[in-house]
């Protein structure tokens, strides 16, 4: 077992890698030995896994239906033999809710991740790269996305689309990419002037080519550490157009829906609004911190040696 | 007495890929004259000139077994001891002026920050302290170049200006490193003629890294040439051309000459036993 | 050269940059003309406009005026696929001009993706070995070599596409003197080997003297003097500004 351990560490150390994915490999093992160094980072993707996890299991962990109404237990406060984090005024364990509203709140961050991050990476490099007259239209279509408050943005498409999980997805989406493609214009307009664009220009390379394969790489860590930084937006927004009642509908067990049930009983039954607001506040922090330890890997400046 | 005496230096990086060792046991005495460094890109020459300021960020790390400069014990010294020196006793000039000028400050401003801070003077000494700077280095619209922000410089004049603010608190030693390598050939050998003036002229110590063994033969008395971390010969300036070791030999012989033949250049043997 | 046509021919050429509503002329009416297989230099301080020609020729510098003329026939705008295939160019900064997130598999491979050519492992292996290189580092990135071994990394990129024309825009100046001899050692040894024309530029006329047959001293966007390599050698300057450029060369100063 050591031997092979041992063996697989200088295969990710060889210098010379035999093949491509080796060589990408090796650069990524590097990468997370210096991510490692990082204690706040590491943290921060502890509680990131933990999510993931959560929600994968949820219905192995959740001790209750998270759903079905107990109404002799309503209210209990945590500690409770078998609802260590109190019951909700329907009598449902909050744990349980807890559990399965990781699921929601995953699902609306990844679908985010795969929407926003991707239009604003097309729109900023396209507009960085060809410059004049496309970057204006570009990116004053873009000023006119971000001059809105973005809470207030989403509501307006909430309540055109109407309210629920989809439509909150796509709303917040919507009103997510103008930074992205800010970052990404602003890291192709540094780009574009450099030696070894000119020198794949040289070579006859079309702007699709030279766009997609070089530079958006170029773009994608700055990005990439952006949308990190943003989940804990994307999370509150999320459950912001929750608690305000145009996102996830009740019953399901969505985080701002849950503080927003809770409100009625803030002061004598706090528990119950409490558990979402610090579910919602540790996985806001895990991404937060996650952001800053892959700034420190992923920044091209910083990994220049 | 020496000026600045180092036994056994070395620098290390503790990096993700192992162990990174920049400068292996350098050991060298300085007097008031001038001392060059040379050695190609990695030779350690930079970690050398830095390590003696302990200018080296983690993860780097100096040793030595004595660093003294003028009775001062370097590697026992304070951060705060270290700070007094630094700028007022020990100057140093960098590669590129363009990174070692704060760009949004006026070049008197920042000519005359240090002496209003430093040394408590009022402002029209300082103002006059600044000019005498500039006049010293042979700027001739001094009073433009106090007004200019260091964009509006040319390199030339840039590193003349680098070269001024180094040398208003007079001090005893300076580390000069690569100070004309981003300057054209024609403004290179006037900044190097005026630098060579004003260490003459104040009996100042000089330690001039460079990577151009031409430069350093001209302008030094000794020069020490590295290779990985090591110093593999040491020699007067005079009898570079007649260097013995096949390292120095090896540089020299491998620079184009005008007029020279066409014939591909001597490559230099880095497999013998001494780069080992 | 007369009335042998010239492969590289540039007339009364003018390069204008447009910077904050200024005009800025970095190139001043220059005319230069290179014959098969020759080797140019231009040689000038920083500002000289000498490397905005070489930009100029690949269309990556604004032309003002004057023409360009490739084999003969003028170039196109923008360049094309068969301008590439023809002239390539080497840049300065092997730091800079290599993607740092590019193996160097893949910067290899990319010019025979653009001009749809098989067969590419082959190609990037003998590619990798022309210029001296070993095979094994054909994944590594940028950042896993040294200086000198990027800018043979970037010759053999100029040389897949087996062109014509090199334009070397400083090609040894980012590298030590030892590497510098290696790098114009395998540059020369490549002319000779497959008949290349080079347009080169540096500030430093012992380089200049030791690769070109004939060189332009440039000054201020202008041309100030054509040499030939046994003018130089002899110290035969009309100009005073190529004078003294010879007299501060490094080369002179052993002697000083």
């Amino acid at each position: 077992m050591t031997m092979a351990s041992s063996s697989w560490s200088t295969w990710l150390r060889e210098p010379n890698p035999a093949s491509r994915l080796q060589s990408r490999l090796v650069q990524a093992w590097l990468s997370w030995l210096r991510f490692r160094r990082n204690p706040l980072a590491m943290i921060g993707l502890a509680i990131s896994v933990a999510l993931v996890l959560m929600s994968i299991f949820a219905p192995l962990l959740a001790p209750y239906d998270p759903i079905a109404q107990a109404l002799g237990n309503r209210l209990l406060p945590p500690g409770t033999p078998g609802h260590w984090m109190g019951t909700d005024d329907f009598g449902r364990d909050i744990w349980s809710r807890i559990l399965f509203g990781s699921r929601i709140t995953l699902y609306i961050v990844l679908l985010v991740i795969l929407t926003a991050p991707v239009v604003g990476l097309i729109i900023g490099t396209v507009a960085g790269y060809f410059g004049g007259w496309i970057d204006q239209v570009l990116m004053r279509i873009t000023d006119i996305f971000l001059a809105f408050p973005k809470l207030i943005l989403a509501l307006a498409l909430v309540a055109v689309l109407g309210p629920g999980m989809v439509n909150a997805v796509l709303a917040i989406a919507l009103t997510s990419w103008p930074p992205y493609a800010r970052v990404a214009r602003a890291e192709t307009l540094t780009v574009r002037n450099s030696d070894y664009i000119a020198a794949v220009k040289l070579q006859g390379a079309g702007a699709m080519r030279v766009i997609l394969g070089h530079v958006m790489p170029m773009c994608l860590p700055s990005v990439i550490i952006r949308v990190t930084l943003d989940m804990a937006g994307v999370i509150l927004t999320a459950a912001g157009l929750g608690f305000l009642g145009l996102g996830v509908q009740p019953p399901m067990p969505e985080w701002g829906l849950m503080i927003s049930a809770g409100r009625k009983f803030l002061f004598e039954q706090w528990w119950v609004a409490t558990m979402p607001g610090l579910a919602i506040f540790i996985v806001s922090l895990g991404f937060n911190l996650l952001g800053d330890g892959l700034r420190d890997v992923l920044d091209p400046r910083s990994s220049g040696r | 007495m020496s000026l600045l005496s180092v036994k056994n230096l070395q620098v290390t990086f503790n990096t993700e890929a192992g162990l990174v060792e920049a400068v292996r046991g350098v050991s060298f005495e300085l007097g008031r004259e001038r001392l060059g460094i040379v050695g190609e890109s990695g030779s350690g020459k930079t970690m050398t000139g830095r390590a003696v300021l302990r200018l080296i960020r983690p993860p780097g790390r100096i040793m030595a077994d004595a660093m003294t400069f003028d009775g001062q014990d370097l590697m026992a010294a304070s951060e705060a001891q270290m700070r007094a020196l630094r700028g007022r006793r020990i100057a140093m000039v960098m590669q590129d002026p363009k990174f070692s000028l704060n760009p949004v400050m006026r070049v008197g401003a920042q000519l005359m920050e240090g002496l209003r801070q430093r040394d408590h003077v009022s402002r029209a000494v300082a103002y006059a302290k600044a000019v005498a700077a500039l006049d010293a280095v042979q700027i001739r619209d001094v009073d433009r170049v106090m007004e200019a922000y260091p964009h509006e410089l040319s390199g030339g004049m840039g590193q003349r200006v680098m070269i001024a603010m180094m040398l208003i608190p007079n001090p005893d030693l300076l580390i000069a490193d690569e100070p004309t390598s981003a300057l054209d050939v024609t403004v290179q050998a006037e900044v190097l003629s005026i630098l060579d003036a004003l260490v003459r002229d104040r009996g100042m110590g000089l330690i001039f890294i460079s990577h151009d063994l031409r430069l350093v033969a001209r302008f030094c008395d000794r020069v020490l040439v590295m290779y990985k971390g090591r110093i593999v010969e040491e020699i007067a300036a005079k009898d570079l051309l007649h260097a013995r070791h096949p390292y120095t030999q090896g540089l020299l012989n491998c620079l184009p000459r005008i007029g020279g033949t066409r014939g591909p250049l001597p490559g230099l043997d880095r497999n013998a036993e001494w780069a080992m | 050269m007369g009335d042998v046509m010239a492969l590289i021919e540039i007339e009364n050429l003018s390069v204008t940059f447009n910077a904050n509503g200024r005009r800025v002329r970095a190139v001043e009416a220059v005319s230069l003309k290179v014959g098969e297989k020759a080797s140019f230099g231009l040689v000038g301080e920083s500002g000289s406009g000498k490397s905005t020609i070489l930009r100029a020729i690949c269309g990556l510098a604004p032309v003002s005026a004057g023409r360009i003329r490739i084999g003969g026939e003028a170039v196109q705008s923008p360049r094309g696929k068969a301008f590439s295939a023809q002239v390539q160019m080497v840049f300065q900064d092997p730091y800079a001009s290599l993607h740092p997130r590019h193996t160097v598999d893949r910067t290899l491979s990319e010019p025979l993706a653009i001009h749809g050519i098989g067969d590419r492992d082959a190609r990037v292996m003998t590619a990798l070995t022309d210029v001296g290189l070993p095979t094994s580092f054909r994944f590594r990135y940028p950042h896993q070599l040294s200086g000198g071994q990027r800018q043979r990394v970037a010759i053999a990129r100029a040389l897949m596409l087996k062109p014509q024309i090199l334009l070397l825009d400083e090609p040894t100046s980012a590298l030590d003197a030892s590497v510098q001899a290696e790098v114009l050692n395998l540059l020369m040894r490549l002319r000779e080997e497959r008949g290349l024309t080079f347009l080169m530029v540096s500030h430093d006329l012992a380089v200049i003297d030791h690769m070109c047959d004939r060189v332009l001293v440039m000054q201020n966007g202008r041309a100030v003097e054509e040499l030939s390599r046994t003018a130089l050698a002899s110290a035969q300057m009309q100009t005073d500004y190529a004078r003294s450029l010879f007299a501060a060369s490094a080369d002179r100063m052993l002697e000083g």
